[in-house]
């Protein structure tokens, strides 16, 4: 075998979990189009195995990397001739993506819209956007950057238009894919431009060529375009102003697993990919877990501090005036997309780490709103606040676990979403952004204006007439209930665990 | 380069450039979808000379066949099989035209800024054929995305399929 072949097979090894959801994606296709009889949502309990497999793979990676220290200098980290990286930030990630896999797959089981003849390529979309997210934020280059987003994106214009006989749901799928196609020609156009100025498609590549030559210092203006036209890609993904026109159309009308999915997944992703290009091309390390912007005339942090703040504000207000739960999630989520914009601003270590400790709480106050809303059109028929009404004393036991998903994405303590948001201001503090965080603290405020409606909905105001009885609980709600909500109590008085975990997988590769 | 044959390259170049633009912006500003497809056949051939003038002998021929051979006959089937397309009265409207004219003069702007203020990292030296090189770097160094992509058309080859389907079965 020639020496490339070697280390392909070499790096393979290091590839498994990714290996694992391709050849989980061919076993679906084949047993799909096999004429055995299958039990009813046996592929889907199939992808759950081969996530979960997928999820020993990448444990054994996690463990391997601690014991070896995590050294960036350790040469087995870099893989398939540079472009994909594993790192603690890669394998945290990936954990979060399994996660996100898994909890879609749950939701879906009792998702009655869902067409029961189409759920082997259900299964395949979804376990190929999975894949997606794991190479998005293992990328070490712009081209895996891009496949990877392409790889997440193909998928879920399909899954968002998965009810082809709904009509919102044909328009969710038309809207995103337009969006889409035209954010990621912008974005290949703005990495074509950083292309031709560097040389190199890859990230530290082209942090050394912009450091080296001194004469491209003087090209600010190529620099500031290249990075607003690949912001508009990543962007997209994480659903920031103002590129999130498309969020809460196609949210609303995506099946509600697909929505949970596409509220947490791409946008984890997102965050991923632009924590190691802003990080990695655009910053210089200047020791201490601390970065500075690469060139003096490009001061990126601040074209993202505004975007976090309209972000947050945009998402914020409109939400307020929401009537459909759905679409109130999607504002919510717009409005989460700006908070976590500001642990990239501040350019830390803390940073990532109040990113990483947040998504992790954000899988389960999410899941958690969306799972209550497939319970609620499958045993009230409605996905708005008003079918909430008087709920609360019917079944109590949804309720207040959707309360309590609804209070932490607020922020309210004792909760995980508390936590996370305090981590996240504290890294803006550190930094000396007070109007930042003051402007955050004041959206978080307003934001409990409308998560409160919904809670007011359940609990205050009065049952409509002749549906005073109580409403039977399937047990499998009551069990994922008590899984989602589970975690954020706990991590509202017991973080430590998660902390040391996202602390120690803060580390992005070479710094 | 005689000044007869350097005239030709720089007259066969700037009729190139007029073929693309000129055509894209026939793509552009037609109100009619027919038309508009058709145009874009020349702007993708328009592109493929590009190509040419810049040595690069593997992607006009990818060019060619994907674009002009592939996707463009597609995109001429779609527009001919949808019922009564021309009749609908959105499919090329202009809107905000002001608007979108001031954006995307402002847009033109800065790129040629941009693009004539630059130093390029520009590889000097003509190339030489680039087909063998590229061959084998997909099946080295890029072999990642290059089976990346492959996922990318499985996945978008089921999802069409499924979305294109007549009616279930079972």
């Amino acid at each position: 075998m020639s020496p490339t072949a070697l280390a392909l097979v070499q790096d393979l090894r290091l590839f498994l979990p990714e290996v694992i959801l391709v050849l989980t994606t061919l076993l679906v296709i084949v047993l799909d189009v096999t004429p055995v009889r299958k039990s009813h949502r046996a592929l889907l309990y199939l992808t759950f195995c081969g996530l979960l497999l997928s999820g020993i793979y990448l444990l054994r990676h996690y463990v391997d990397l601690r014991e070896s220290g995590g050294r960036a200098s350790s040469s087995n980290v870099l893989l398939f001739g540079n472009s994909i990286a594993l790192d603690p930030f890669a394998v945290y990630f990936k954990g979060l993506f399994l996660l996100v896999g898994l909890l879609t797959g749950v939701l879906s089981i009792r998702y009655k819209k869902l067409n029961p003849a189409g759920e082997g390529e259900y299964c395949v979309l979804l376990l190929c956007s999975t894949l997606g997210l794991f190479l998005m934020v293992g990328s070490r280059t712009l081209l895996m950057a891009y496949l990877g987003l392409e790889l997440v994106s193909i998928p879920s214009f399909v899954l968002a238009g998965f009810q082809r006989d709904s009509r919102l749901s044909n328009e969710a799928a038309l809207k995103y894919t337009i969006y889409g196609a035209i954010a990621s020609g912008i974005m290949l156009y703005g990495m074509s431009l950083l292309f031709g100025l560097a040389g190199s498609l890859d990230f530290a590549a082209i942090r050394h060529a912009l450091e080296g030559q001194t004469e491209l210092r003087a090209s600010p203006l190529l620099l500031s375009v290249s990075m607003l036209m690949i912001l508009a890609g990543f962007g997209y993904k994480i659903a920031c102003v103002p590129f999130h026109m498309w969020c809460p159309d196609v949210y609303e009308g995506a099946p509600t697993p697909i929505t949970a999915f596409l509220s947490v997944g791409p946008k984890a992703a997102g965050f991923g990919v632009i924590l190691r290009f802003f990080y990695q091309s655009l910053s210089t390390h200047s020791g201490g877990g601390d970065w500075t912007p690469i060139v003096d005339q490009l001061q990126w942090p601040i074209v993202l501090s505004v975007l976090s703040v309209a972000t947050m504000t945009v998402g914020n207000l409109a939400a307020v005036a929401q009537t459909s739960l759905k679409r109130l999630m999607a504002y919510s989520s717009i409005a989460h997309a700006g908070y976590l914009l500001m642990g990239v601003v501040v350019l830390s270590k803390d940073g990532i780490f109040a990113i990483l400790f947040y998504l992790a709480v954000y899988v389960f106050m999410n899941f958690g709103a969306f799972l209550f809303v497939v319970f609620l059109h499958d045993l009230v028929g409605s996905e708005d606040i008003e079918g909430c009404r008087g709920l609360g004393w019917r079944a109590p036991f949804p309720c207040i676990a959707m309360a309590i998903c609804l209070f932490s994405l607020t922020g309210l303590p004792p909760l995980g979403g508390f936590i996370g948001k305090f981590y996240l201001f504290l890294g803006v503090i550190g930094r000396e952004l007070y109007w930042l965080a003051i402007l955050g603290v004041l959206n978080s405020v307003v934001s409990l204006v409308y998560y409160a409606r919904v809670v007011k909905a359940m609990f205050l105001e009065n049952i409509p007439r002749g549906e005073a009885e109580p409403l039977p609980v399937p047990f499998f709600y009551s069990a994922a209930f008590a899984v989602l909500v589970a975690p954020i109590l706990l991590l509202g008085v017991y973080w430590a665990p998660l902390v040391k975990l996202a602390r120690y997988s803060s580390s992005i590769f070479g710094a | 380069m005689t000044t007869l044959t350097s005239a030709l390259y720089h007259a066969a170049f700037y009729a190139d450039m007029v073929l693309t633009v000129g055509s894209a912006c026939v793509v552009a500003f037609s109100k009619n979808i027919v038309r508009s497809a058709f145009s874009l056949l020349l702007t993708f051939v328009g592109v493929a000379g590009l190509y040419g003038f810049l040595e690069a002998d593997f992607l006009v021929a990818t060019q060619l066949l994907i674009y002009v051979g592939g996707i463009l006959v597609l995109l001429l089937f779609a527009v001919m099989l949808t019922h009564r397309i021309s009749n609908i009265k959105a499919s090329n409207e202009t809107s905000f035209s002001a608007l979108a004219a001031l954006a995307a003069t402002g847009i033109f702007l800065v790129l040629v800024e941009v693009g004539t203020k630059t130093h390029w990292d520009v590889k000097g030296g003509p190339l030489g054929e680039s087909t063998r090189p590229i061959g084998l770097l997909l099946m080295g160094d890029y072999l990642l995305p290059f089976e990346v992509a492959a996922m990318i058309l499985l996945a978008a080859l089921i999802g069409a399929a499924y979305l294109a389907r007549n009616a279930i079965r079972k």
